[in-house]
């Protein structure tokens, strides 16, 4: 019979608009975002070891890592992600072995001015000698020792030219 | 006899119905098309030619962007070419996830291939109850893999990560609504008279037409011709499951769009067997892959069932960690190879339905 279809239709129209409705009055109302959600980069610094396996496996070379030797360890100093390029697959996240980089639940990432895009992670000075080794020179200091004191002298000296030269700025985290 | 002058119109790249940036010129005669030009290339991105400068796994996330619409598939068909080159066995429950969360993509991408189609044809009730479906089923593939479209989940070896917890039971909770939601798409469009007046016996192609063509999916069990690689090539694990493969009578725009939504009846069956049989497999589910991928010198193609037709990726290695050559058989720019020859004698509003009824994407198109 002719107009069947129609009617069939009409009859799923309608009570399809009497059934619960679906959408979300946002922003007041949210859903809820799962735990493995690509939002905001976020790094743990304390356990970051610069390696730079994450910048390796960017496929788009997004991160932009700087490092420092400060003793025998690699120093952190940049970490900035240039995201306007990211395409946030996770790669980084997933090839790091010391689980330091995460993705949280924030999606508001939108900047204003195209200078305030990139992520910057850490932005920090070098300290001028190791932690480490501060308390066995302290502990022979009795005892004289010239050759490591005037190592240390010497690493400290442009360190504290380059802040005072203003070349690092003292910007942590954001 | 009146002499009559033919003139061109463009349809596209901005229009709506070409389904993105897509072009087709049309020179007219009258109201008839008498001949169809395809300009595509809008939105290339040059895929092929980027993967040679990735490294293996860091062209993973790339494939998601020429598929956007069943992205797991695309990923799906790549790292099995990689895993043949390197000779790499995937774990069994890596193959089950690599399944669900492919036959997913390939729903969400049904879906969206009929809600769009009943738009065309000016049902836009259809389009939103489509859609409904779609984003319960894009939820739970974000709790999966953290992303809603680009899914970058398959990995070389194996899956991303393993589902969480309670996942599984969400995803059979909507399988076992499926049916039902697939019967109201059934009720409010397929047995609607208009789109039917619309579709049926309009850009009719023939089986052998359609095989000499290559054309693939969808678009050529339309037509009747039983090819379906999930189970002539049994790739992966389908062999483990029980489903039918739809085919079509006349080969028309309605075939075409019926043999999708039967489709869909056929994933949700393969999705509730995965579900069932997953639960007895324990294990890793990604296999012991070095951590510098360099796979002997050598080639290799491997081609899978999209949602779209059949898509292949030829990896070609030169011992090195990045792919000397990668090219990809996308179905959707073989699909529309005919088009040319099947809008001539058509109207205008015709075209919509063809074109529509091919289901393209054109970030797989232009690639």
């Amino acid at each position: 019979m002719f107009g069947k279809g129609l009617v069939k239709g009409l009859q799923i129209t309608w009570k399809e608009f009497w059934a619960p409705k679906l959408t979300v009055q946002y922003p007041e109302v949210q859903h809820t975002i799962p735990e493995r959600f690509h939002g905001k980069f976020v790094l743990d610094v304390d356990k970051c070891i610069a390696c730079g396996l994450c910048a390796n496996a960017c496929p788009n070379r997004v991160i932009d890592l700087k490092k420092q030797k400060v003793g025998k360890k690699q120093f952190l100093t940049d970490y900035v992600m240039n995201i306007q390029y990211c395409m946030y697959c996770g790669m980084c996240v997933e090839s790091c072995n010391k689980d330091a980089l995460h993705f949280s639940k924030d999606f508001n990432m939108n900047q204003y001015f195209y200078r305030d895009i990139p992520l910057v992670l850490v932005r920090r000075e070098a300290p001028a000698e190791p932690v480490e080794e501060e308390a066995p020179a302290a502990k022979a200091a009795p005892k004289p020792k010239p050759k490591p004191k005037a190592k240390a002298e010497k690493s400290a000296a442009p360190a504290a030219a380059e802040v005072a030269a203003g070349k690092a700025p003292g910007k942590e985290g954001q | 006899m009146l002499r009559t002058q033919e003139f061109n119109i463009n349809f596209g790249p901005q229009h709506p119905s070409t389904h993105g940036v897509f072009r087709v010129v049309l020179t007219m005669d009258g109201e008839r098309i008498v001949r169809a030009e395809p300009i595509c290339g809008y939105l290339h991105r040059g895929m092929e030619k980027l993967a040679e400068s990735r490294t293996y796994p860091q062209f993973i996330p790339y494939t998601d962007r020429m598929d956007y619409l069943a992205a797991m598939l695309q990923n799906w068909g790549y790292v099995m070419a990689v895993e043949k080159l390197m000779g790499i066995e995937v774990p069994e429950r890596a193959e089950y996830l690599r399944v669900i969360s492919g036959e997913l993509s390939r729903l969400t991408s049904h879906v969206l291939a009929t809600g769009v189609y009943a738009l065309d044809m000016g049902g836009f009730t259809g389009f939103l109850l489509c859609f409904r479906e779609r984003e319960k089923m894009m939820d739970l593939l974000e709790e999966l893999t953290g992303s809603r479209m680009t899914l970058s989940y398959a990995r070389i070896g194996g899956v991303a990560a393993d589902v969480p917890e309670g996942w599984l039971d969400k995803l059979k909770k909507l399988m076992d609504e499926m049916p039902g939601y697939i019967d109201e798409y059934d009720g409010l469009i397929t047995g609607n008279e208009i789109f039917q007046a619309r579709t049926k016996a309009v850009g009719v192609l023939k089986p052998e037409t359609a095989i000499n063509y290559s054309l693939s999916g969808p678009v050529l069990r339309g037509s009747g011709v039983n090819y379906d690689l999930r189970k002539v090539k049994s790739y992966s694990i389908y062999d483990r499951f029980d489903f039918d493969v739809p085919l079509g009578e006349n080969g028309d725009c309605f075939d075409r769009f019926f043999c999708r939504v039967r489709e869909m009846r056929q994933s949700v069956r393969i999705i509730q067997q995965a579900i069932e049989q997953i639960k007895e497999i324990d294990g890793p589910i990604i296999a012991k892959v070095p951590k510098v991928l360099k796979p002997p010198k050598g080639e290799a193609y491997e081609e899978i069932e999209s949602s779209k037709g059949i898509i292949g990726y030829y990896v070609v290695s030169d011992g090195s960690n990045k792919p000397y050559r990668v090219h990809v058989r996308r179905p959707s720019f073989i699909n529309l190879g005919y088009l040319d020859e099947m809008l001539r004698g058509y109207l205008i509003a015709d075209v919509v339905a063809i074109l529509g009824s091919i289901d393209i994407v054109l970030g797989e198109v232009d690639c």
